[in-house]
C-alpha cells in the first residue's frame, strides 16, 4: 500500500501498469492525518462525534464547528483537508435542495451517499482536478411514514406491481461512508482519521449489527461515542482537543426527526465518562504491571 | 533546487496527502509585514505595520474596511488580497440588498474560504498567496477570523500572522485570558504591544508606519440598546496618541521575546 509509483503518480487519473490511481491512495494519506470522526447507528438514531485537534491557544473555544447540518434530518462529518470538507457539504447542500425541488420530498440518506458518492468519483476522473482529501461520514435518520404513490388512491393497491407489503418498515436511522475514490458502504458503526484503527476496533465491541437490529440507544451510543473518541486520541503524541458531538433521532426521539448538536450537559457528562473509563482502565493495566512483578517474585 | 516531483501544481498530493503548491502559498503570508488581531466581548480591533520600498515612498495600505461592520488586514500578496477585498464588499452589499442587514462575519469568511479552496483543486489555477485577519460586528458581537490560502477558515480569540508573527502570538497567549474583558483602548494598546514583539531590531513603531482598525458594539446613549461602532481605520497622527502610551513599555517585553528566536527572518 505504501509503495511509490515511479511515474505513475504525478498525475491524477493516470492508472498505474497495475492498475492503481496513486493520486487517490496519496489523498487517503491526507486523511488519514487527520482528526479522527465517528459515526454510529443506533436503535432510534444516528451519533456522529469528531476529535477536533487544538492546534492553537488562540482559537477561540467551540467556536469552529466541523459537523454540518446538510438538511434537516441529515448530519456529516469529515476527516482530512478541511478546506475539502466545507465544499464538500456546500455540494451536499446543494444535492438536498435540488432534490426537494425536484421531487418535493426530502432527500434520503442513501440517496445522498449515491450523489456526493459520484460527485468525489468524479474527482479521480480527470487530470484538471485532484481527488478530494477527505473520508465524509453522513448520518441520516429517513422518514418513517409510508411514502405516498403516485396517484394513489385510497390506500393503494394491496398487492402487485407498487403493491404495499404488510408490515414492511419505512426509513429509519442510516450511516454511510465515503472515501476519496467516491467508494461509499453503509455502515453500522463508521470510523475515519487518524485514530480509526482504535475507533474501529472499540465500535466492533458494541451491539450495532445483528439479525434483532441494534440494541443501543441513542443516549448509551453518545457516551459510546465520546468514549471511543477519547480512546482513539492519543495523549502522548496529540495536542489536546475538543470533543464536538451531533445526534438524529426519529420523530418520536430527543432531536424530533432533526440533525442537532447533542445538548452541553449530555455531552459534558458523556465526556466524563469517558474519562473516567479511560482512567478506570489505566488503573487496570497498572495494577496488571503489578500482579505480574508480584508473580515473578 | 527542486525540493520533489510533486510541488509544481496545486492538483497533485505528495505520497505522504500534502499539496506543496498550498503549502508554498502559506509561505507568502510569512513574506508579508505583521498584523495583528484581538476580539473582546466588546470590540474587535486590527493593528498592522505597514512597510515602504524605500526611504521616500508611500507606505503600503495593510488594512480595509469592508463594509460598515467588517474590515480586514492582510498579509502576503497585496494584489490577491485586493481580488478578496472587492468579492467581500460586494458579497457583504449584495446581503445588504437582500436581507436588509449586515452580513454575519462567520458566512463572509466561509465564502471567501469556499472561494479560495477551489483554487487549490483545480489545475491552471493557483492558490491565493495572502493571508487575512477578518474583523467585525453581528448579532453574535464581535468576531475575529484568520484566512489562509488553504481555504481554512478558524474564529480566534487574538491572533497575527506574516513576518515573524510568530512573536507577536507568544504575547497574545501569555495574556489571553486577559482579552475578553478589555476595553476599547486597552485592547488597541495590547495589539500594539504584540506588534512591538515582531518588530526588527532598531525599528519602532512610529506615525507612519502604524494602522490601527476598531469595530465594535457600543451602548447607546438613551436606552440600554448597543449600537454598532463602525468599523474604522485610524493612520498618522490618529494613531500617535496610543503608540506613546505603549512606548518604553516594558511589560511582557524583553521576556516575552525569548523562546522563539530560531524563527528569525529578514525583514525587507
Amino acid at each position: 500500500m505504501t509503495s511509490i509509483g515511479t511515474g505513475y503518480d504525478l498525475a491524477n487519473s493516470i492508472f498505474s501498469p497495475d492498475g492503481r490511481n496513486f493520486q487517490v491512495e496519496y489523498a487517503v494519506k491526507a486523511v488519514e492525518n487527520g482528526g479522527t470522526s465517528i459515526g454510529i447507528r443506533c436503535k432510534d438514531g444516528v451519533v456522529l462525534a469528531v476529535e477536533k485537534i487544538v492546534t492553537s491557544k488562540l482559537l477561540k473555544p467551540n467556536a469552529n464547528k466541523r459537523i454540518a447540518t446538510v438538511d434537516r434530518h441529515l448530519g456529516v462529518v469529515y476527516s482530512g483537508m478541511i478546506p475539502d470538507g466545507r465544499h464538500f457539504i456546500d455540494r451536499a447542500r446543494d444535492e438536498a435542495r435540488a432534490w426537494r425541488d425536484t421531487f418535493k420530498t426530502p432527500i434520503s440518506t442513501a440517496d445522498l451517499a449515491s450523489r456526493m458518492g459520484g460527485y468525489m468519483q468524479a474527482y479521480t476522473l480527470y487530470q484538471s482536478v485532484r481527488p478530494f482529501g477527505i473520508t465524509a461520514i453522513i448520518g441520516g435518520f429517513d422518514s418513517t411514514d409510508e411514502p405516498r404513490v403516485d396517484g394513489e388512491v385510497g390506500t393503494g393497491p394491496s398487492c402487485g406491481a407498487g403493491g404495499k407489503v404488510a408490515g414492511k418498515t419505512h426509513g429509519g436511522p442510516f450511516l454511510y461512508m465515503i472515501e476519496p475514490s467516491g467508494l461509499y458502504w453503509g455502515y453500522y458503526g463508521a470510523a475515519t482519521g487518524k485514530g480509526r484503527q482504535a475507533a474501529k476496533a472499540e465500535l466492533e465491541k458494541l451491539d450495532l449489527g445483528g439479525p434483532g437490529g441494534p440494541s443501543l440507544t441513542l443516549e448509551e451510543a453518545v457516551k459510546e461515542a465520546a468514549r471511543i473518541i477519547y480512546v482513539a486520541h492519543d495523549d502522548s503524541k496529540d495536542k489536546e482537543f475538543e470533543l464536538e458531538m451531533t445526534w438524529i433521532s426519529g420523530p418520536d426521539g430527543p432531536t424530533k426527526g432533526l440533525h442537532q448538536e447533542v445538548p452541553k450537559a449530555l455531552r459534558e457528562e458523556a465526556e466524563r465518562l469517558a474519562k473516567k473509563a479511560q482512567e478506570d482502565d489505566e488503573d487496570d493495566e497498572e495494577e496488571d504491571v503489578e500482579g505480574k512483578e508480584k508473580m515473578e517474585e | 533546487m527542486f525540493r520533489n516531483n510533486y510541488d509544481n501544481d496545486s492538483v497533485t498530493f505528495s505520497p505522504q496527502g500534502r499539496i506543496f503548491q498550498v503549502e508554498y502559498a502559506a509561505e507568502a503570508v510569512k513574506q508579508g509585514s505583521v498584523v495583528v488581531g484581538i476580539a473582546s466581548n466588546t470590540h474587535a480591533v486590527l493593528v498592522a505595520i505597514k512597510r515602504n520600498a524605500e526611504e521616500l515612498s508611500s507606505y503600503q495600505k495593510k488594512l480595509f474596511p469592508i463594509d460598515e461592520h467588517v474590515g480586514i488586514a492582510i498579509a502576503g500578496l497585496t494584489s490577491d488580497a485586493r481580488v478578496l477585498s472587492n468579492f467581500m464588499k460586494q458579497q457583504c452589499l449584495g446581503h445588504r440588498l437582500t436581507y436588509g442587514r449586515s452580513m454575519p462575519v462567520r458566512t463572509l469568511v466561509e465564502m471567501i474560504g469556499s472561494k479560495a479552496q477551489i483554487n487549490t483543486q483545480h489545475y491552471g489555477k493557483r492558490p491565493y498567496g495572502v493571508g487575512l485577519l477578518v474583523a467585525g460586528v453581528d448579532d453574535q458581537g464581535p468576531h475575529l477570523f484568520e484566512f489562509q490560502p488553504s481555504g481554512m477558515t478558524e474564529e480566534m480569540v487574538a491572533f497575527a500572522i506574516g513576518a515573524r508573527s510568530q512573536m507577536a502570538r507568544t504575547y497574545l497567549e501569555k495574556n489571553l485570558d486577559k482579552f475578553a474583558d478589555c476595553g476599547r483602548e486597552e485592547l488597541i494598546r495590547h495589539g500594539l504591544r504584540a506588534l512591538k514583539e515582531s518588530l526588527v531590531q532598531d525599528r519602532e513603531l512610529t506615525v507612519d508606519n502604524t494602522s490601527v482598525g476598531v469595530a465594535g458594539l457600543v451602548a447607546s446613549d438613551q436606552d440600554g440598546t448597543t449600537k454598532v461602532e463602525p468599523f474604522t481605520v485610524y493612520d498618522q497622527q490618529e494613531v500617535s496618541a496610543w503608540i506613546d502610551s505603549v512606548a518604553d513599555d516594558k511589560e511582557g517585553g524583553a521576556s516575552a521575546a525569548e523562546g522563539e528566536g530560531g524563527t528569525m527572518e529578514v525583514d525587507s
